[in-house]
């Protein structure tokens, strides 16, 4: 029957769950209503917007496309993995700075496949920045505030990383 | 004008104090909002109909499904709901009422059929597959020229034809005005249909309070106060029964100032089942039944002297409004602005328009972000390009020619508008030398067509309409949108402020704006000052926000209400400084003697006073309390104005445009946070251009929607956002409480006819006329080509 359950484990932000669910219940709706983490958002449930972005395993995925029970064993991380508590991490800062958040429904998705982006890509051009980005929708702020966090989140990520390295013993 | 320096926070740029909670993932949207145990979910069974009589809806099946509750159609909330009719009888309009659930005839695909309660949203989506439409299809009217013609089939029995709104205005003496200018432009445009498409669909969750009858009601809306009001009416409930709060919203754009079937019945639902009742919509669901806009069809004729001095305007608008008219805006929104804002920054003596909204079988429609004005300006500011091609005049002298001057203000337009102030010559000068106008047009190649590029330059020259207040709806008709907003300011007995405001955001800001207002106003720390927004138990009535209003309507009432508190700060002061109130001076937390800034007393401590917590002593004939209410309604429309200057490059193989330059300079009034008004700029631009280059709203004969993803309907991607360039000119309101204006749809307003009229200056050597949007790559390969039927060579 539709609405029997299957058992499935899988670690959010660190922390492992298990739980029981039906076999369509998406990672979207698993996240938000199983384990009440309602910051990532589903913009359209059909895979074109992008709001729903999280971590799979390390790899930006949209969780609105994906079963929860097909992701048996994974490491997810949503947005409220960035900063729980205490000051906001260097992308969100820069979001901050920019100007590069309205209504703020689509800010979860753009700040993870941002922190994918700069973790591939350090130094990335407009070009880059504009390509990786592409795929993640906004109505309301025309973009171009995101490109400037997203550079300015670059720049201050490699200067904290050259000035830890050459802090380092 | 203005505060002391030291307390001057109005005007910069304030990092916004919504922002921390929403980068941690920790809002609250409406599909967020905490859900009582034993919520029921609200799934809705859709036509797939344009036009059909309903012969029988089978719901036995859907009731067996586990977990289903109840299967409801029409007839159920015929007693119990009343017709959402928006628009009273008046001159020009007819009234039509909708059923919040079909009854008897649907009449647009997505049109509600019926609704599924279950336990869950997946059981209750179960079921809904399960209801068996049957329905005699009628003939689909989904060409409003058809639906105006006599005979067509009428939509609606309570009126006469299907034009459900019309107004028809002529300046004595036009039609000789027209018929003796010197040089006659003529042309038809046509909008294409558009979904604001906000990021986040529409939802709503409905807490029944059963042993006090009463209803919170959350939803993504603009207009909370309105919305409680119509729900009062609707379901016939005690108003004061009734809260309804808006959490936070993810986009609205005039797309959520309305009041849906789908909200009345989840109300109603809450109170039959004396619990709570939740329904979110989806994408799929959005497209097809949020309201649509700009589905118009323009008709226009501009008379011009030999100089290219502009003599008369002539319209005739045809809106096409789908199948009801939408709540609380009604009818007339769309076709009454697209006439209204038609006049923009020129001196014009004589104009005349005919104007009509008429029903078909497709989605309703209502304002969506510049509602018409932004093609109100793709055609005239076409038709001033036509008139400079064919008078021998570049685009930039004919708009200096007729542009209001400064010494023209105030200025009253043939409509009675009052144009108080504006900036309309020195933006254009300013945009044509930042954009290297005159450069460009020198380099530009004489058939526009070099390295496989046609390369065009566009400027449009618009003005926008803010902070309407009532007097404007009154005039237009619109008779369900008080006009006013207000605000309660409070300092609390910890000397810290609170400023409830009658509107609700979507992320423009006002959090952080209006606490700009109050911190200025009171000469305490912003970090002091907290807005409370979108929840009709907290503060005043109000309007709520669309149209460009909130930072004049909520801006002005802020600003009164605080200087109301801050007057009485003063006098708290006085008393206990022994001095006069015109003598002390409120700043950085502190009551000051002017001059003497050691003789001074904390806000915390006049609080303290006010709330008699202390041996502080009231002055004589003052009573207790630290705050003040203040309900602003501006007399006159604040009219701003900005001039865009777009390059576009045309692939000449691929019809694909890239924007090379944007330039626009906009006068908004007084910018109380240049960031938040930049981005509404840029915001609105985007949505300009995914108007003009990707987006449309689509349909078969059969009134068959043709999309049903953002995958077919189309929106700007970062890969599509040219850089912008902003430049600011600030000409404070001399009417508005504090000269704020308004800046929410200007962006739009001006990105379409810039964009348009760029391509079409780009296409002009090939003869191609641009006169319908979108356009897209392959309209732009026929245009060359002269293949394209529905325009016309030149001859």
């Amino acid at each position: 029957m539709a609405t029997d359950k299957i058992p499935v484990r899988i670690t959010v932000n660190g922390r492992r769950y298990e739980r029981s669910v039906e076999p369509r219940m998406l990672l979207a709706d698993f996240l938000r209503s199983e384990l009440r983490l309602t910051g990532t958002h589903v913009g359209c449930a059909q895979g074109s917007c992008g709001a729903c972005t999280v971590l799979i395993n390390g790899r930006t995925g949209r969780s609105c496309l994906a079963f929860a029970v097909q992701l048996e064993g994974a490491e997810i991380r949503t947005v409220e993995s960035l900063a729980p508590q205490g000051p906001l991490n260097a992308i969100q800062q820069a979001y901050h700075e920019a100007h590069a958040l309205q209504c703020g429904f689509c800010t979860p998705g753009f700040l993870m496949v941002t922190t994918q982006l700069l973790a591939d890509n350090p130094d990335p051009t407009d070009a880059e920045i504009r390509a990786a980005l592409a795929g993640n929708l906004c109505r309301c702020t025309g973009y171009v505030n995101i490109v400037r966090a997203v550079k300015l989140a670059a720049s201050r990520l490699r200067e904290a990383a050259s000035a830890a390295g050459s802090a380092a013993p | 004008m203005g505060s002391p320096e030291s307390n001057s926070i109005i005007g910069k740029a304030v990092l916004r104090r919504e922002d921390d909670r929403l980068l941690r993932g920790y809002g609250c949207f409406i599909d967020d909002v905490p859900e009582p145990a034993g919520t029921l979910h609200l799934v809705f069974v859709m036509s797939p109909y344009a036009h059909a009589r309903i012969l029988a809806l089978k719901t036995d099946a859907a009731r067996a499904v586990e977990g289903v509750v109840d299967v409801l159609t029409g007839a159920d909330f015929a007693g119990v709901v009343k017709p959402m009719a928006p628009d009273y009888a008046q001159p020009g309009y007819q009234v039509v009422g909708r059923p919040v659930i079909a009854l008897g005839r649907v009449r647009f695909v997505g049109e509600l059929v019926a609704v599924v309660v279950a336990t869950s949203r997946n059981l209750a989506e179960d079921a809904a597959e399960l209801v068996e439409l049957e329905c005699e299809p009628l003939p689909a009217l989904v060409d409003a020229h058809l639906a105006l013609q006599p005979g067509a089939i009428k939509l609606h029995e309570e009126a006469s034809d299907n034009v459900l709104f019309r107004s028809i205005f002529k300046t004595p003496g036009f039609d000789a005005a027209l018929a003796g200018a010197d040089h006659v432009v003529r042309d038809r445009f046509h909008s294409q249909r558009l979904a604001a498409v906000s990021m986040e669909p529409r939802g709503c969750l409905a807490v029944h309070d059963r042993g006090r009858d009463g209803l919170t009601f959350w939803s993504g809306t603009q207009i909370p106060h309105i919305a409680r009001t119509a729900l009062a009416e609707l379901l016939d409930w005690d108003e004061e029964r009734l809260r309804v709060i808006a959490p936070d919203v993810g986009g609205g754009f005039g797309m959520k100032a309305y009041l849906y079937p789908e909200e009345v019945v989840a109300a109603a639902l809450a109170r039959r089942y004396q619990g709570a009742v939740k329904w979110i919509g989806d994408r799929r669901e959005d497209l097809l039944t949020s309201n649509q806009g700009r589905d118009y069809d323009y008709d226009m004729a501009m008379g011009f002297e030999r100089d290219g001095t502009l003599v008369a305007l002539q319209a005739r608008i045809v809106c096409n409004i789908g199948a009801y008219p939408t709540f609380p805006l009604g009818a007339s929104v769309e076709a009454g602005g697209a006439a209204l804002y038609m006049p923009g920054p020129y001196r014009l003596r004589h104009f005349a328009f005919d104007t009509c909204a008429v029903a078909t079988n497709l989605c309703p429609t209502g304002a969506y972000r510049g509602v018409a004005a932004p093609v109100s300006a793709f055609a005239t500011e076409a038709l001033m390009d036509k008139a400079a091609h064919e008078l021998g005049m570049d685009p930039a002298e004919i708009r200096l020619r007729n542009m209001l001057r400064d010494e023209e203000f105030p200025y009253v337009n043939v409509l009675g508008i009052q144009y108080r102030e504006g900036t309309y010559e020195r933006c254009l000068r300013r945009a044509l030398e930042a954009s290297g106008y005159e450069e460009y047009r020198r380099r530009q190649p004489a058939g526009r067509l070099a390295g496989g590029k046609y390369r065009g330059i566009g400027i449009a020259c618009i003005i926008e309409h803010t902070g309407q207040g009532a007097s404007r709806y009154r005039a237009r008709g619109i008779l369900r949108i008080p006009g006013f907003d207000s605000a309660q300011v409070k300092v609390e007995p910890n000397g810290k402020a609170v400023a409830y405001v009658s509107h609700t955001t979507q992320g423009q800001g006002h959090l952080t704006a209006f606490a700009q207002i109050v911190a200025e106003g009171l000469g305490i720390a912003i970090t002091d000052v907290t807005v409370v927004e979108g929840d009709t138990a907290q503060g005043p009535y109000g309007t709520g926000t669309f149209a460009s209003r909130a930072a004049v309507t909520g801006g002005g009432a802020v600003l009164r209400a605080s200087a109301v508190v801050a007057d009485k700060l003063r006098r708290l002061a006085a008393h206990a400084l022994e001095a006069s109130p015109a003598d002390i001076e409120l700043s950085q937390n502190y009551a000051h003697i002017t001059g003497v800034p050691q003789l001074r007393v904390s806000i915390r401590d006049l609080a303290a006073t006010a709330y008699s917590m202390s041996a502080g002593e009231l002055p004589p004939g003052e009573n207790y309390g630290l705050e003040a209410t203040d309900y602003y309604d501006p007399p006159y429309p604040s009219i701003t104005n900005a001039v865009h200057v777009v390059q576009v490059a045309i692939d000449a193989l691929t019809g694909l445009v890239d924007i090379e330059r944007y330039v626009v300079v906009h006068d908004s009034g007084r910018i109380i946070n240049p960031p938040i008004v930049e981005g509404q700029i840029q915001g609105g631009i985007m949505q300009g251009l995914g108007s003009v280059l990707y987006e449309a709203i689509r349909h078969d004969a059969e009134g068959q929607p043709l999309q049903a993803s953002l995958m077919d309907y189309l929106l700007p991607t970062m890969a599509d956002a040219p850089d912008i360039e902003i430049l600011h000119q600030e000409t404070w309101a001399a009417d508005t409480a504090g000269g704020f204006k308004g800046v929410g749809e200007g962006g739009t307003i001006g990105a379409v006819p810039a964009i348009a009229l760029a391509i079409a200056d780009a296409l002009r050597a090939s003869g191609a006329r641009v006169t319908e949007l979108p356009l897209r790559p392959d309209k732009i390969i026929a245009l060359l080509e002269g293949v394209d039927g529905s325009t016309h060579r030149e001859a």
